[in-house]
């Protein structure tokens, strides 16, 4: 058994800069599925929000109330204060760090606008901002790697949570097959998203959502899972992100008659309004026959009139993945997009401090923290604004550092039945493999993406959703008697993508749960049946958890709102 | 459409005494990526083909691996580009040991970067309240580099890493050639004299592999060449590379009287490089002296002077005031 | 046809015989070439590292020599014609880098480069001006079964982006010629890798390793003899050959043939007039053979 003072699982943003608070402070470690530099924080592109005021007056506090309206106010206002707050200095300690940044005129971190934002707010490295800072911690990590111990591709299978505290988790070794306990005072989860449920998706591969499984698993609930954000912006067919740097940087959406539709519908903010409204947008002037192509299934992005040297110096990636994709060349042509599962806004419930919740009353389970996407602070309520996600991470990550610290002060291992653990995920494991076997994994996740795309996407309603949750039950059924064929130890990825998929299958009925329950539309929770926000009701969080018998559980918790009542949304 | 064939090399230790190519026929799909190839074929035919891969967006750089023998991103690569002959060769990256079929050990790698002292070491007197200033141009020498994603590509094609594992490899320097010529980076010159130790900047042969299966803009042999700029530019020449680099400057320009005019003096060169006072050096290189005299294949005794040469003369004159312009 | 030829450093100086060859095949062939006796060394990508603003000023002022003349150039050295193109390449893509070079140029030597010559290696002249075919009609000694390793040296293949060789990662040029004068090209894996040369200084144990697993690849096809386009490889694998064959503890005895000099031969040439005793590995067995034949 190994044993650390902290594990924290995943290497992202969130999870290395929590790392880098704690290192050479205690012993701590780093479980990641894959290397760190592949983490999907990496993929993220436009901008990260702080109000740094550098190309115009802003404050933290004009910073929250954006983000509040964003959040179609189901955002916890005192989350949200202490994020905009936290962003100027954690943004200039990642500079300090050595983040490449662009820069302006005066050499200061450069700034763009973004949607929802009501000020040039978003600190970019041209079009791979993640990508920079993404980089600069785990160059960081070199600095430190006599203070942190990296698990380089090790999964994730169980967190170990027992009378209210956790203590640690076990993970597998893919270069051997062990499967290993990892024993730890605090355990810390920054393991990012669950958008890979979807088929048109930019989302890697990676991001299954086996964090907040393995939380759901060990019993603790989970919070608005229903909230997942649609880019507006995804290469068509592909889901590929191009980034919204590309409409803060002027880019128009055209729909099949080349207009400009969202003076339809966010006429002050146009194609700068937040993403919930714009996804909407476009998926309107899809459904109503205005989109363009021979199938009339997609809307244009056009970044013609931006001209060649603005495309080469402030949007180079994303050129070069149309490119690379759809054989589209922006600076030439506008390109084929549709909106993509991004983002999403729900997650393991925990405080400002990233201290996990154990029920909607607010218990807290001792040694457990979440962090970054995999978390639902909640930061971003029912839509997040674009750039708010690096600053999530960021700031969270190291807030978690922080409050780790302190809990730490008198904590110890509490006792850990090793065999105990590994048993079980053994278990779990060798059902997989032995079990007689009849279904395609292929089939099932491929079912499962269609559902979820066709059935719980931009708009919902009763009957979609419905039938996609009698879907998911056929599937999970199927997924019993899943063929595995590979029965080896050594990097056996078959297995792995067997466990994700059980992940992708268990957390798609909890979103397609919250989802028919919540009878309102908010933020991106869009409902044709019930298209407006129904403040009375819903204004509160969803907590989902498995019963006694597994079933699930569907509880509220009050959205916290210190400064800003709920108001119409307009743009 | 016809069915394609891949032939991908397949082993696992368990079972294969060495790799082996093994085929599967697939019908590429549309506007299909290699990577959309070989998960079908996982998915569809073999669920037990091992290889890496996650954001399939080019960003992450896991899924790097010899296409047709050399390295390029299969999620970057048009499947149907890449077909020779109805046929697509995959192969694990090269320079790394393997674990299984695609997947290799990055492990020598990683250490590559680590040996670079890869971060930032700022100013300790700088204040901490705002971020330090760069200007545009500044930025402009480090973006290239700060493209890298690690994917390895580079390490894979590199010649010299195929005769002298011990080499930084372009990857690391590159992440090296970013610190360099960071602005906000406080130890340029240590950094200079590190890199231009044996191992380092001067051991690249400028094969050029690196800048060719580099799939963004860090393109490693140029910021070889950035480095080799820097090491000349703050004069850190006590090596043979930089010492050769001399050599020419003063044969070429003629800046080092009776040695030569516009053209390499060839028999000065070697000795240049080594160094005057080195005696192990002079040594090493009498023998292919000594062959060349036999076969009447040194070259003349007497510098080739080229004609016109005032006017290459009277550019190397102005030799600072190029570098200047250059940096402009 | 007329080329200005730049000789390049090398066959100037520790490559003689290149000159000799280069001479005799462009004679036979037909094409008139006129020595660039004023052009300067073109930076071997050394200068280029020193001072790439000189670098490119210097290559410039070649450009422009040949430009008063009237003539494309002709290169003879890979290594040459890769960095040539290169200055030019980045010249063609960034005018204001152009403005800048020709602006240093012409305060130091009252000379500007337009950007209208043309830079080719002597093969791309024999492929794509000239044409095999009519290389093979005046084919007077073919070589029939001596075995041909093609080596391309770097510099004609990569990066990518600054190579004329239009699949550069599959060249087939060299096998080409090595056809047409009725020998057999010999397939070997290090073909387009590096020879070494460049860093024969700094780290001369990598350099001839890099040769000396060239050279065995060769000959564990076959190969009798290796061709290659840059004196540059040449010299590695030539010169070095003994020193190569006591590291590696194994006889190579591998002729290293220049491109013109397989041309050259196969129009008659006789191997004192190429200077081919000047190569440190004279001609062996079958090169004889075949020669002699």
């Amino acid at each position: 058994m190994r044993k650390h003072d902290v594990v924290i699982v995943g290497a992202g943003l969130a999870g290395l800069r929590a790392a880098l608070e704690l290192a050479g402070k205690v012993d701590v470690a780093v479980v990641s599925k894959v290397y760190p530099s592949r983490s999907h924080s990496g993929a993220a592109q436009g901008g990260v929000a702080a109000a740094m005021a550098n190309e115009s007056d802003d404050s933290p506090e004009l910073h929250m109330y954006d983000t509040v309206k964003g959040s179609d106010y189901l955002g916890d206002q005192d989350a949200i204060e202490i994020m905009t707050h936290d962003a100027p200095i954690t943004i200039t300690e990642m500079e300090h760090l050595g983040c490449v940044f662009s820069r302006d005129a005066e050499g200061r971190i450069a700034q763009r606008e973004f949607g929802g934002h009501s000020k040039p707010r978003a600190c970019y490295a041209a079009d791979r901002t993640g990508h920079a800072m993404l980089h600069t911690l785990y160059e960081q990590s070199f600095k430190y790697k006599k203070d942190i111990t990296f698990y380089n591709e090790w999964y994730l299978l169980d967190l170990i949570y027992q009378d209210g505290s956790a203590r640690g988790i076990v993970a597998m070794d893919m270069k051997t097959g062990d499967i290993e306990v990892i024993h730890a005072k605090a355990v810390l989860f920054g393991t990012g998203g669950y958008g890979r449920a979807y088929k048109i998706t930019s989302n890697a591969f990676a991001n299954t959502g086996d964090g907040i499984m393995a939380a759901y698993r060990a019993g603790l609930p989970l919070e608005d899972m229903e909230f997942v954000q649609f880019h507006p912006t995804g290469l068509y067919q592909q889901g590929i992100l191009m980034s919204e740097a590309a409409r803060g940087e002027g880019g128009y959406l055209l729909n099949g008659n080349m207009e400009r539709f969202m003076e339809r519908y966010a006429k002050s903010r146009m194609e700068l309004a937040p993403r919930d409204i714009v996804s909407r947008a476009e998926q309107s002037e899809i459904n109503e026959g205005r989109g363009a192509g021979p199938n009339k299934d997609y809307i244009y992005i056009d970044l013609r009139h931006l001209g060649r040297e603005k495309i080469l110096e402030k949007l180079p990636q994303i050129r070069q993945l149309a490119i690379d994709f759809l054989g589209v060349d922006c600076i030439d042509n506008p390109i084929p997009i549709q909106p993509t599962a991004h983002y999403s806004m729900g997650g393991i419930p925990a405080s400002k401090d990233c201290e996990v919740y154990s029920d909607e009353k607010g218990t807290i389970v001792k040694g457990f923290y979440a962090a970054g996407e995999c978390s639902c602070i909640s930061v971003h309520g029912a839509n997040r604004l674009g750039t708010n996600s690096l600053l999530d991470a960021t700031v969270f990550g190291r807030r978690a550092g922080k409050s780790i610290l302190n809990y730490l002060v008198g904590a110890k291992h509490e006792p850990v039945n090793e065999a105990e653990e590994k048993r079980k995920a053994r278990k779990r494991i060798d059902d997989l493999l032995y079990t007689p076997s009849t279904e395609s994994a292929n089939n099932i996740r491929n079912e499962l993406k269609e559902a979820m795309t066709t059935n719980v996407g931009v708009y919902r309603d009763k009957e979609r959703l419905a039938a996609a949750h009698k879907k998911l039950k056929e599937l999970q059924q199927r997924f019993t008697k899943v063929r595995v064929e590979d029965k080896g130890k050594v990097f056996n990825t078959e297995i792995i993508e067997a466990l994700e998929l059980a992940n992708m299958l268990a957390y798609s009925e909890l979103i397609i749960a919250g989802a028919e329950a919540r009878t309102e539309s908010r933020g991106a929770h869009a409902r044709v049946d019930y298209p407006t926000r129904d403040d009375v009701n819903w204004m509160k969080h969803t907590m989902v958890s498995a019963g006694a018998d597994g079933a699930i559980q569907l509880k509220y918790k009050p959205v916290v709102v210190t400064k800003h009542q709920p108001e119409e949304r307009k743009y | 459409m016809a069915k394609t064939k891949f032939l991908v090399s397949r082993y696992d230790a368990a079972r294969d005494t060495k790799p082996y190519l093994q085929e599967f026929r697939l019908e590429i799909p549309q506007g299909a990526t290699l990577l959309d190839c070989i998960n079908l074929i996982k998915w569809t035919q073999d669920g037990t083909l091992t290889y890496r891969m996650s954001c399939r967006s080019a960003i992450c750089g896991s899924c790097s691996m010899k296409v047709n023998g050399h390295a390029r991103l299969a999620c970057k690569t048009q499947a149907a580009d890449v077909v020779i002959d109805g046929a697509v060769t995959i192969e694990p990256m090269g320079n790394l040991p393997l674990i299984r079929d695609l997947a290799v050990d990055l492990e020598p790698f990683f250490d590559s970067i680590d040996r670079v002292k890869p971060y930032l070491v700022p100013d300790e007197s700088r204040q901490w309240k705002r971020e330090m200033l760069q200007s545009h141009d500044d930025y402009r020498k480090i973006e290239d580099a700060s493209t890298c994603i690690m994917c390895a590509s580079c390490w894979s094609d590199c010649n010299v890493l195929e005769v002298d594992p011990r080499f930084l490899g372009p990857a690391a320097l590159a992440k090296a050639q970013r610190f360099v010529h960071d602005s906000r980076d406080s130890d340029t010159i240590g950094r200079i004299e590190f890199l231009s130790r044996v191992t380092g900047m001067w051991d690249c042969t400028h094969c050029a592999e690196c800048a060719t299966r580099c799939p963004t803009d860090a393109k490693p042999l140029f910021r070889i060449k950035e480095l080799r700029t820097a090491a000349m530019t703050h004069k850190i020449t006590n090596n043979n590379g930089a010492r050769h680099v001399l050599a020419f400057r003063e044969s070429v320009g003629g800046t080092v009287p009776g040695i030569g005019g516009g053209m390499l003096n060839e028999n000065y060169i070697p000795v240049r490089s080594v160094g005057f006072f080195n005696l192990d050096g002079i040594l090493s290189i009498i023998p292919v002296g000594v062959r060349m005299i036999i076969r009447g294949k040194n070259p003349p005794i007497l510098p080739h002077i080229i004609d016109k040469f005032g006017e290459v003369r009277a550019m190397f004159r102005r030799f600072n005031d190029y570098r200047k312009e250059y940096r402009k | 046809m007329k080329y200005a030829l730049y000789t390049g450093c090398v066959a100037k100086g520790a490559g003689r015989e290149l000159m000799s060859a280069t001479v005799y095949a462009a004679e036979r062939l037909g094409i008139q070439i006129r020595e660039m006796k004023d052009a300067s060394c073109c930076g071997a990508g050394a200068i280029q590292e020193d001072n790439p603003l000189l670098a490119d000023a210097l290559n410039a002022r070649t450009f422009s020599l040949a430009e008063e003349q009237g003539l494309d150039i002709m290169t003879i050295c890979g290594t040459c014609q890769g960095v040539m193109r290169t200055a030019q390449i980045k010249m063609e893509h960034n005018p204001a880098h152009k403005e800048r070079v020709n602006a240093a140029l012409k305060r130091d030597s009252g000379r500007e480069y337009q950007g209208k010559v043309k830079v080719k290696h002597f093969y791309q002249i024999v492929e794509e001006d000239y044409g095999l075919e009519n290389l093979v009609k005046r084919v007077t000694r073919k070589l029939t079964g001596l075995k041909v390793a093609p080596f391309y040296g770097c510099y004609v293949l990569r990066p990518h982006e600054y190579s004329d060789t239009k699949v550069p990662d599959r060249p087939d040029y060299l096998e080409k010629l090595i056809a047409a004068v009725g020998a057999t090209p010999v397939d070997y894996a290090e073909k387009q890798k590096c020879c070494g040369f460049p860093i024969l200084m700094p780290n001369k144990a990598n350099a001839l390793q890099l040769s000396g697993n060239a050279m065995i690849g060769a000959l564990k096809a076959g190969a009798d003899v290796i061709v290659t386009p840059c004196p540059l490889c040449h010299l590695n694998m030539d010169s070095y050959q003994p020193e190569i064959e006591e590291m590696l503890d194994r006889k190579i005895n591998m002729p290293v043939l220049h491109y013109p000099q397989l041309i050259a031969l196969a129009l008659g040439a006789n191997l004192d007039e190429l200077k081919m005793n000047t190569h440190v590995v004279l001609p062996n067995e079958k090169l004889l053979e075949v020669v002699n034949r």
